[in-house]
């Protein structure tokens, strides 16, 4: 992925070379069913992504659909660059350019939720909770989803690319657009605060 | 592996294995071909392309920046007397208008009625005289601020219609989708909903203000307008710098440079003196706020 938001071309080949380029240059002419089969191929590692960042399947799925549409909407020009059958049609990886797409919406959701959350004046109301609100808020706290929240966004990204997604260094700098040395600062950090976290949740150590 | 690494197996590592991630709900595909096949066409792109874009860019750049630098020399010359002491005569941008279109410039006073009648007449600050001690006074201090209040309240939707106008002009000369007349009204609506709520707000702390100063009016207390009208939260000295400007701005420019002179002098420790050294420098309290100033030379 370069800065112009272009698919990256210098990532792995994939074992089906070229076969993203194909299914760019279906999308740019329109074709549904082009749509339906990377939704198919994609949709689910990107629900991952997305769920993991957000932790609400409802928000997931909304980013999910903004990314293929992003897709939609951008495919005339990534196959334009990628012609079939060309060299840069085999370095083509249109999964790598769509974890970038859902990761830096989720962030922008993510901090847009946090802006609007810190402005806003709540209503007074009863501030005791109810005890099953409590014993849910303490199975909560201790969840995994709690672990992951405590992160500022761009550390939470970090941690749900190479943990949960398993993608190397290298490939989640190129979704969150760093170079790789920023990277591995951000991810050392990001372990640093879900250890301590964890620790603050009272549970042992890594 | 770094020595950084979460380790499979270890506590943190079982507890986050611990977060299902739920199925995509059925029938997703559907609605996002549906969504693409309802979706307007994308925006063009605002960056022109081609080899000369860049090169246009670059120029378009020097020129700005160079249109901006003389531009803030000349308000700088202008403002400090400059052109005055090197014998520039500066028009006036009425002069400058009728220059171009060949008319005579307009009297100064019409010009200021037109200013005055811009504003909306109740939009003029409340004014209180005196001390105020009977519920009478007081009430009648509440009604007038809540004229004034009103008249901005007006003015602020007036100026928030012309935004969202301009808004959507700039969307339709651009030629990006534009909410048509539900969305539209549903936005308002929206936005009046906002309105009403904060506006509740302020009326329940209003409420509570005013009940507080009844109860010091009852008992006997007078109030000043200070207790009516608090200055709003540290902006006394904003006030002090407005009057300023506005006292500088009633100023020749000999006497400007008089108080620029002393103010240096001042800058600069005191001399013995140095009072003396300046006897024609008017005192820039000297100048009353609201008179004319003396003709040019």
């Amino acid at each position: 992925m370069n800065a112009s938001g272009e698919p990256s071309s210098t990532a792995r080949p994939l074992a089906d070379s070229g076969s993203d380029a194909a299914l760019a240059a279906r999308l740019a002419e329109r074709d549904s069913n082009a749509l339906r089969e990377a939704i198919a191929l994609y949709a689910s590692t990107l629900q991952r992504i997305a769920f993991r960042m957000t932790g609400d399947a409802h928000e997931a799925e909304d980013l999910v659909q903004e990314a293929m549409l992003r897709l939609w909407d951008q495919a005339p020009k990534i196959a334009a660059r990628h012609p079939v059958e060309s060299q840069a049609a085999a370095a083509l990886r249109l999964g790598g350019w769509l974890n970038r797409v859902v990761t830096n919406l989720a962030i922008d959701r993510l901090r847009r939720a946090r802006r609007m959350s810190a402005g806003e004046v709540p209503d007074s109301e009863d501030d005791a909770p109810l005890a099953d609100a409590l014993i849910e808020t303490g199975e909560r706290e201790r969840s995994a989803r709690a672990l992951i929240a405590a992160l500022p966004e761009r550390q939470r990204a970090a941690i749900v690319l190479t943990y949960y997604e398993d993608m190397s260094n290298a490939d989640a700098a190129d979704a969150l657009d760093m170079n790789i040395k920023a990277f591995e600062s951000l991810l050392l950090r990001a372990r640093t605060a879900l250890r301590k976290a964890y620790a603050d949740f009272g549970e042992g150590g890594a | 592996m770094s020595t950084n690494d979460i380790i499979a197996d270890s506590p943190l590592a079982r507890k986050l294995d611990d977060y299902p991630v739920p199925d995509i709900s059925a029938g997703f595909a559907d609605r996002v071909l549906a969504a693409a096949e309802a979706r307007a066409a994308p925006p063009p792109e605002l960056r022109r392309t081609g080899s000369g874009g860049g090169r246009s860019w670059r120029l378009g750049r020097r020129l700005a920046i160079a249109t901006f630098g003389f531009s803030a020399i000349a308000s700088a010359a202008a403002a400090t007397g400059m052109l005055d002491r090197l014998d520039i005569a500066v028009p006036s941008p009425e002069r400058v208008w009728a220059s171009i279109t060949g008319k005579q410039p307009e009297a100064a006073a019409p010009v200021v009625i037109t200013a005055q009648s811009a504003n909306p007449p109740d939009a003029a600050p409340a004014v209180f005289d005196g001390l105020i001690d009977t519920p009478e006074e007081l009430n009648e201090a509440f009604r007038r601020i809540d004229e004034v209040r009103q008249g901005r309240i007006e003015a602020r939707r007036e100026r928030q219609n012309q935004r969202i106008e301009r808004a959507i002009e700039r969307r339709r000369a651009a030629g990006l989708p534009v909410p048509g007349a539900e969305e539209q009204a549903r936005q308002r609506q929206r936005i009046d909903e906002v309105q009403a709520i904060r506006q509740q707000r302020v009326d329940e702390r209003i409420k509570a203000r005013r009940d507080e100063l009844e109860r010091k009016v009852e008992s006997g207390e007078a109030l000043t307008r200070e207790d009516i009208m608090p200055p709003m939260r540290d902006d006394q000295r904003a006030m002090d710098r407005r009057e300023r400007t506005v006292r500088l701005r009633q100023m020749t420019p000999q006497q400007r440079r008089a108080l620029l002179e002393e103010y240096r002098t001042r800058r600069s420790g005191p001399e013995p003196g140095a009072e003396d050294s300046i006897p024609d420098s008017p005192a820039p309290d000297t100048v009353p706020v609201g008179e004319s100033p003396p003709p040019q030379p």
